[in-house]
């Protein structure tokens, strides 16, 4: 499949200056840096909102933006929707107002998305009459993620939409924007500060770094590249899977979950059996092994290898792999005193209760 | 009670300030916005052009629309060859001087209104497809109307109280341009202290009720404004 979006700009306010040049393809394509590093202006300019100083954006082989071409399509004419950080309901309107405000403006010979089967999608029938000011900040996403697909846009840009939410709910609005992905087929692209979020959705990542664009691959290598380990929050590092519930043992105290070919125990929860769910473990809470280890209260005791090793001052961290990337962070000591390389196979170890359950 | 004058008189005011400001408030909504919001060259001089009518006595004001309005004036000389209207000392010429000297003040108070309103739903607006005016007409005009109904209260009722450029532009015709403030400049030339007073009141709770309304509008759009006391 082609590229969906192709685009060479440049932008510069006084002391700081964006020059990005990629394409994008289908899918979800994240754009992660530090906060500065230039990603909001980025998805303005790709949505019409900012005018680039100079540069070419393309979208399906339409000219948007050409300084070349003397063209600049204004936003209501670029078919993007655009899922803003801070939710940006109409207050004014009711959630099936606002869902139905681009809807009404798309012609109808280009709406492919009705609005019944967002509605059904990100389960919003019960707030249709609600007002924006009533809704929690989860809700509130959905309805803005409804309001935009609703337009049947082309592209979908999302500008840290879990910024607003706490960890509780991260995991449902993920899998609402898995399920977008894979029932609509929208392309997205993604901004996002959080190299967990990151890795558990998107299938390439475009890393900025004060206006540069300093690489641009899968998500899995994007540790490797310098310009993204300072921009890593460590303390908050997480790794986040959807997993499929097997199995409750109450009287054992944890339920069985499947991630990949992997089984992992949970602490037991009421979740019924066949149901995916999100669960974050913190880099922190993983323990590394480099011999098995036995004898331990640890639920769960992983093989994995070794992918990667980035120092970050006085923490390192491990990218292991098992069927995902895991990050494992460690201390410099562990990792001279356990001989770690590259390539060696370990042991993850983690604790039932280390696993948190997202909804 | 009320003279037949004095009633007229009344009636005309209403009449005047009404016209006034349906007339000003398109133009103030207009004006406001394009100060608030967009980038053109030039704004500080329409700033200060809208604010004349403020500073300046409003006796200019009437002055100004008699050279404009008058047989000779450019807007009063084609009225007068294409229609064969003369606006000049009618009631007319009376709501369009209440009009221009109340302009100003509903320019700052839609400033205001617009301003308050988040740019950022606007461009919520347009990137769902919605163009400039669409945006203007479903989102800026519906989040900003108490702000713009408070600009209008607060147009009529500095209609109400027009005196100045009335008087040059329109006249102190009874029954046709005489409106409470000119009657009332009539009964204190006259001596008529009685007639005066009774002019007071009836001045007094117009201004009472407009002000209430406004005051009502703006206090409602200010607890609005504090997301915890409505939730």
């Amino acid at each position: 499949m082609g590229d969906v979006l192709n685009l060479r700009l440049r932008k510069s306010y006084p002391g700081f200056e964006l020059a990005v040049s990629a394409s994008f393809p289908s899918g979800i394509v994240a754009i992660f840096g530090p906060s500065g590093s230039g990603k909001t202006t980025l998805l303005n300019c790709v949505a019409g909102l900012v005018s680039p100083d100079e540069g070419e954006i393309s979208l399906n082989g339409q000219t948007l933006f050409s300084t070349a071409k003397k063209v600049d399509l204004p936003p209501e004419r670029r078919r993007i929707g655009y899922m803003f950080q801070d939710s940006l309901l109409f207050p004014h309107l009711t959630v099936k107002e606002n869902i139905h405000y681009g809807y009404r403006l798309t012609p109808p010979q280009m709406r492919r998305i009705n609005p019944s089967k967002l509605v059904e999608l990100l389960e919003l029938g019960p707030l249709m009459d609600r007002r924006p000011e009533s809704l929690s900040a989860g809700e509130r996403q959905r309805v803005v993620l409804a309001r935009a697909l609703a337009t049947s846009p082309n592209l979908l840009l999302l500008d840290e939409p879990l910024a607003s939410l706490h960890t509780g709910i991260k995991g449902r609005i993920l899998r609402y924007l898995k399920a977008v992905d894979r029932e609509l087929a929208i392309p997205m692209i993604y901004v996002s500060h959080s190299i967990s979020e990151v890795l558990t959705l998107a299938h390439k990542v475009l890393i900025l770094n004060r206006g540069r664009q300093v690489a641009y691959d899968e998500p899995r290598r994007a540790l490797s590249q310098p310009a993204v380990i300072p921009a890593v929050d460590v303390e908050s590092l997480e790794n986040l899977f959807d997993v499929e519930v097997l199995e409750h043992r109450p009287s054992s105290g944890i339920t069985l979950a499947r991630l990949g070919e992997t089984i992992l125990a949970l602490p037991h929860m009421g979740q019924e059996t066949g149901k995916v769910i999100s669960i974050a473990i913190r880099a922190s809470d993983i323990i590394l092994a480099s011999a098995k280890p036995e004898k331990i209260s640890a639920r769960n005791i992983l093989k994995a290898r070794i992918e990667e090793i980035h120092s970050l001052g006085p923490r390192v961290l491990v990218q292991a792999h098992l069927d995902q990337p895991w990050l494992v962070e460690i201390t410099p000591d562990a990792l001279t005193n356990l001989d770690l390389r590259e390539g060696q196979d370990v042991y993850l170890v983690v604790k039932s209760s280390s696993i948190i359950i997202l909804d | 009670m009320l003279s037949s004058d004095e009633f007229q008189a009344l009636r005309l005011s209403l009449q005047v300030a009404s016209l006034g400001t349906l007339l000003g408030l398109p133009i103030a909504l207009a004006i406001g916005w394009v100060l608030v919001k967009s980038s053109i060259r030039g704004k500080v001089v329409l700033d200060t052009l809208v604010s004349f009518p403020l500073v300046l006595p409003p006796v200019i004001t009437g002055y100004f629309l008699l050279l404009m309005l008058g047989r000779n004036g450019p807007i009063g000389s084609f009225l007068h060859d294409a229609f064969g209207v003369d606006l000049v000392f009618t009631w007319v010429a009376a709501a369009l001087a209440a009009g221009l000297v109340s302009l100003p003040l509903m320019v700052r108070a839609i400033e205001v209104a617009i301003a308050g309103v988040d740019p950022r739903l606007e461009r919520a607006a347009r990137s769902l497809g919605a163009g400039p005016l669409r945006t203007i007409a479903t989102v800026t005009i519906p989040l900003a109307y108490r702000g713009i109904l408070a600009a209008a209260l607060l147009g009529f009722a500095r209609g109400l109280g027009e005196f100045g450029a009335t008087i040059v532009v329109a006249g102190n015709i009874p029954g046709q341009t005489q409106t409470i403030p000119l009657a009332m400049f009539t009964d204190l030339q006259a001596g008529d202290d009685g007639g005066a007073v009774r002019l007071v009141v009836l001045s007094l709770s117009l201004a009472l009720i407009s002000l209430s309304i406004h005051h009502v509008l703006v206090r409602r759009r200010g607890l609005l404004r504090r997301p915890w006391a409505t939730s």
